[in-house]
């Protein structure tokens, strides 16, 4: 229940989580095998790698799985700057006391939660080096500046994802990293998958408008080639169910969530305007 | 009575001095009997005037004033106006001009209208007599166009100011400016006249050349003018839209349309689309490439439908070429027309039929921009009428509702209809059409819906066309796709002297020719050399295995690279081409610039430094108090970071960079000037090592590999004067320069090495025999050990057929399909700023 308070300055949430029993598992429509192969995995305690393009559905599928399998998630959205101390923990000031303060990842292994390492690829290339004891049959994270080594709670998972889409070829996993994960291909999901996940992403939406948003999404996708950078993600067609949900009318709703974000090149904005008009115009 | 005899004088002195004056006015004057006595003497009195001033302009204005009167129904106004013109010598012509064009000028314009005309003649022949004879020998319909005496005004007013600048005539204006205007509308003029003006300066026979649109310069400037929306510069949305709707792309080709040609279309031969320079709005154009991409799909040329078509009219279809459809038609005879424009009808709605089944609301918006367009059009053509009405009556039968299409057309709209069911129905129709017959190229045009044209406008090459359950399904067309391409060509190729034939043709003659003469002048050279010595590696070049998918396996020193330097130089291009792109240049440098800060990052945790770093001191003082002996290294410092990323840019120079571009201005070779110029000028704004060279190749033993510019080597006017003499030569043996390439970064200190590969066709050479796979095969692999040894082969491709090949060679999101060619120059350095990010 949201108190008066929490409206007026949001929630605080401590990162770790159990999910809770009475609340309802995240919307997820599997698209192939990956339930059982994510279970599989988390029964041995494999280390997971989720590749897939942006917007397909890994972030959810993690939630929904972490849901069902009672864990926390820690998700840690990696960037350039991502230090291993960002990661594992680093000593703080405390009046003239010192405290060492653990990092995400060492709260995970701690707690045995689920860590999710979310764009692996672009954080610097020592910090993803802290994980590879963590990935093999050790289970051990080390923390260098407390001369500590932590065995991993028996139900700690680490997971990763990896977009191999990207257009920077010059940033890689390497491969001693990338061949301690077991991994997972994501696309965007099939058709009536994709109705599915649009309908229960927003409810009241009429099957026939999924359909021609879906339809819509398809042939957009087909513009990957001619330098659009990341392709329109089944997120924008939510989006735009959403807009339309919300009183706006579908073609301002499709052009605001499916086309705009994702161009700045005039010609293939209005291509894609082609699309969206094609299947909505009435 | 008195006044009667008043008249009666004055004939009679007029058949005194004038038996022709007289005769010519007996015959007028009775007609004019009902305006009053002093009329009657004013318009005599006149008419005595004028022959006094010249018998062929009194003669004129006698014979004129009969219809004059009529339409004006007053005699004084004109009459007074006709004696203008003899305060000029020499002004007959002008007066049997004005006289014949004074009932349309009532009729049209009115009497008003009339005034101003008649004025705005005179002040022309007060300046100069030709123009104003010129000016009266003009139909006044022509001048007015349709707008009144609003229309003359404005063809006029852009002279004026010509005149006054430039001593600009009528009388070489007038003709081409009312086609200008016609065709482009009145605030076009201008411009043109400006520009020729300008002409008529250098010379007059150019200049008038050109006011009569017979120049080249001329239609160039109409067609840059043209209203409406320009084909040429929107080509990449229309390849967008086709690639999306289609999932397939189609051969475009620059139409040979002008603008005197009546409206314009975009027509199709089978192979080919043909595309105008401009069409009315961009909805037609759209309509029209989704039409006629549909008559490519959709069997309209296919070659069992057409063979019914030509049994049923008794002719044979020819065997192979390209087909006349005239043929066909010859049994119309003169009413050729009319059948074609049912014909057309009927295949042109089973096609928007099946167009619809692959973009959503088709038939909707060609039913929309119809009737839209109806509304502007100031004749209607019960042609269109009709095709309007057959598109309508299939929007409904597509939404599932009641229609009073006339059922003949009903089997048009089955899927499995062919061009053959067109041709019947439309015999039905003309036998029994009550539709008027078609005489002029004008109406006949008007007939077509926006987006359709006629589609016997060329000659039509056939294909066998697969069954229609391969055909329909808008998906996995890329493959099969290709397989139809290559049927086509082993069917049609050696037949018709085109493109790709005609590729194929030179390539094997000069395949031909180099082996003969390889055996008369080398053979001495290769025998001092023999390959397999292995002290003359040095002009034999380097060896590099080849891989041979047929054996899966390497081929040992299979292709040879020869490193050359590139003999011709042309430091003018490349001044032209950096003054050309300066603009470009100032953005890139300036966004490298903007980049830089983020980009090189201040360098954390030093051991000194400008600035504390928060982290790194808080860290340092916590780690201390815990006992422990951190490093003091607590500063920052910004500072440019050491290069760890160097790149090679490999140009493919093959001869089918020499290609013009299609869309004009230029050839594709000159964009690879300057786009290596502007990657070599930003490259070092960016301060990473690079590198650039060419490549290209004959045979397998001889791949030249041209070093234009080394990584340690400064950028110097000599190698800018390279890269403006670049060009093309051969063939494109991809994987040998690649392997090269990857071995001329040894011995290049940096972690990280990009190998950006620009290219515009597929790896290929002389002796591949034909077998495409091959070199792709061999490319893949080289791309393969080039990643094994830590370089980052990234594909740069203008070939838009590129994604059929790319990805099984460079792997998803290595390459890059650049589809607006003109778009070269900029993108190029934008592409390795965003890959080295």
């Amino acid at each position: 229940m949201k108190t008066a308070a929490s409206r007026a300055r949001g929630v605080e949430h401590d990162i770790l989580q159990l999910p809770q029993a009475n609340s309802v598992a995240p919307y997820y429509e599997p698209q192939g095998a990956e339930v059982a192969i994510f279970e599989a995995a988390y029964r041995k305690r494999l280390p997971l790698m989720l590749k897939g393009p942006t917007g397909c559905g890994k972030t959810r599928f993690l939630e929904h799985m972490a849901y069902q399998l009672k864990r926390p998630l820690v998700t840690v959205s990696c960037h350039e700057d991502l230090t291993s101390s960002d990661l594992v923990g680093r000593f703080l000031l405390e009046g003239s006391q010192t405290v060492w303060q653990d990092g995400p990842l060492t709260r995970a292994v701690k707690a045995g939660a689920i860590c999710y390492l979310d764009e692996i690829v672009e954080a610097r290339t020592d910090s993803t080096v802290v994980i590879h004891s963590l990935t093999d049959h050790r289970r051990r994270l080390t923390i260098e500046k407390k001369a500590q080594e932590i065995d991993a709670h028996e139900d700690f998972l680490l997971v990763i994802s990896y977009n191999p889409g990207y257009q920077t070829v010059l940033k890689d996993l390497k491969p001693s990293t990338k061949q301690r994960f077991v991994a997972i291909n994501f696309d965007f999901p099939s058709e009536e998958v994709e109705r599915k996940v649009i309908v229960n992403e927003v409810p009241g939406t009429a099957p026939a408008l999924a359909a021609k948003l879906v339809a819509a999404g398809r042939k957009a996708r087909l513009l990957k080639d001619h330098g659009l950078e990341e392709a329109t993600s089944t997120r924008a067609l939510v989006y735009a169910a959403n807009l339309i949900n919300a009183g706006l009318d579908p073609i301002n709703a499709c052009q605001v969530a499916m086309v705009n974000p994702i161009t700045d090149d005039a010609e293939l904005a209005e291509a894609l305007s082609e699309i969206v008009k094609a299947h909505f115009a009435e | 009575m008195a006044k009667k005899t008043t008249v009666q004088q004055v004939l009679l002195q007029l058949e005194e001095t004038s038996f022709v004056a007289h005769r010519e006015v007996l015959d007028v004057l009775p007609a004019l009997q009902h305006h009053d006595e002093p009329t009657q003497l004013r318009w005599l009195e006149i008419a005595r005037r004028m022959f006094n001033y010249d018998s062929e302009a009194g003669k004129a204005f006698v014979r004129g004033s009969h219809a004059a009167e009529q339409v004006s129904e007053t005699m004084l106004p004109w009459s007074e106006q006709a004696l203008t013109f003899l305060q000029w010598p020499a002004s007959v012509p002008a007066v049997v001009g004005f006289m014949a064009n004074l009932p349309r000028a009532y009729g049209t314009l009115g009497h008003a209208g009339q005034r101003r005309w008649a004025e705005i003649g005179f002040s022309w022949y007060a300046r100069h007599a030709e123009s104003g004879r010129v000016y009266f020998a003009t139909p006044v319909l022509d001048l007015a166009g349709r707008q009144g005496i609003t229309g003359v005004e404005q063809l006029f007013e852009p002279l004026e100011e010509l005149y006054e600048s430039r001593k600009l005539f009528l009388s070489s204006y007038l003709a081409g400016a009312i086609r200008v205007r016609n065709l482009l509308g009145a605030q076009a003029i201008l411009v043109w006249a400006s520009r020729g003006a300008d002409i008529m300066q250098t010379g007059r026979v150019r200049g008038e050349a050109y006011f009569r649109l017979d120049s080249e310069e001329s239609l160039s400037v109409l067609l840059d003018h043209l209203p409406g929306f320009r084909m040429g510069e929107r080509n990449r949305l229309l390849t967008l839209l086709l690639d999306i709707w289609y999932e397939h792309d189609f051969d475009f080709k620059e139409g040979n349309w002008s603008p005197d040609k009546g409206r314009p279309f975009v027509e199709t031969d089978g192979r080919t689309m043909f595309i105008p320079a401009v069409m009315s709005d961009r909805e037609e154009a759209i309509l029209a490439v989704l039409h006629a991409a549909g008559h490519l799909q959709f069997g309209s040329y296919d070659r069992r439908a057409l063979e019914t078509i030509f049994d049923t009219a008794g002719i044979k279809l020819p065997a192979t070429g390209p087909v006349s459809w005239t043929s066909l038609f010859e049994a119309y005879g003169d009413d050729i027309q009319r059948f074609q424009l049912l014909f057309d009808t009927c295949e042109d709605l089973r096609i928007d039929r099946r167009v619809q089944t692959l973009v959503p609301n088709y038939l909707t918006r060609l039913l929309a921009t119809g009737s839209e367009h109806r509304l502007r059009m100031s004749e209607m053509s019960p042609y269109y009428e009709l095709a309007l009405e057959t598109v309508r009556g299939a929007v409904a039968v597509v939404r599932g509702a009641a229609t009073t299409l006339d059922p003949r057309f009903l089997p048009l709209l089955k899927p499995d209809a062919t061009i053959a069911d067109a041709f019947r129905i439309a015999g039905d129709l003309y036998r029994g059409t009550e539709l008027p017959p078609i005489t002029d190229l004008e109406t006949f045009h008007a007939a077509y819906l926006p987006g359709r044209s006629p589609n016997a406008a060329r000659s039509a090459h056939t294909h066998l066309q697969k069954t229609q359950k391969q055909q329909s399904p808008a998906g996995a067309e890329g493959e099969s796709n290709e397989g139809d391409n290559d049927d086509e060509q082993g069917e049609d190729a050696p037949q018709d002297a085109d493109s790709e034939g005609v590729q194929r043709g030179e390539r094997e003659k000069m395949v031909a020719t180099e082996g003969n003469s390889a055996g008369a002048d080398k053979r001495p050279l290769q025998q001092t050399k023999t390959p397999d010595g292995s002290g003359e590696g040095e002009d034999k070049g380097t060896p590099y295995p080849e891989w041979d998918y047929r054996e899966a396996r390497y081929k040992r020193n299979w292709s040879w690279v020869q490193e050359k330097p590139l003999g011709e130089s042309n430091l003018n291009e490349a001044n032209r081409l950096l003054a050309q792109y300066a603009m470009a240049l100032k953005r890139l440098k300036k966004a490298i610039q903007s980049q830089k800060p983020t980009r090189l990052a201040p360098k954390v945790r030093q051991f000194d430094g400008d600035d504390i770093d928060l982290n790194a001191a808080v860290a340092y003082v916590a780690e201390r108090q815990a006992g422990m002996s951190p490093e003091a290294s607590i500063y920052r410092r910004r500072e440019v970071k050491q290069r760890d990323v160097s790149v090679c840019l490999l140009a493919d120079m093959s001869t089918s960079i020499m290609q013009h571009l299609p869309e004009g201005g230029g050839r594709l070779v000159d964009r690879i000037r300057a786009g290596v110029l502007l990657f070599a000028e930003s490259m070092e704004e960016v301060g990473d090592a690079y590198s650039i060279a060419g490549f290209c190749s004959k045979y397998r033993d001889n791949v030249s590999y041209y070093t234009i510019k080394d990584f340690d080597e400064p950028f110097t006017m000599q190698i800018k004067s390279v890269i403006g003499g670049m060009s093309g030569r051969l063939a494109t043996r991809m994987g040998a320069a690649i392997r090269h390439a990857t071995a001329r970064f040894n011995g290049v200190e940096s972690r990280r090495r990009l190998l950006l590969i620009l290219s515009d066709g597929r790896p290929e050479d002389y002796d591949d025999g034909g077998d495409r796979r091959y070199l792709h095969e061999d490319t893949r692999m080289a791309v393969k050990e080039a990643v094994a040894h830590g370089v980052h082969p990234y594909c740069i491709t203008v070939d838009t057929m590129a994604n059929q090949y790319l990805p099984q060679i460079f792997g998803h999101g290595h390459y890059m399909v650049l589809d607006h060619i003109n778009s070269l120059p900029n993108k190029l350095p934008e592409i390795y700023l965003r890959l080295r990010r």
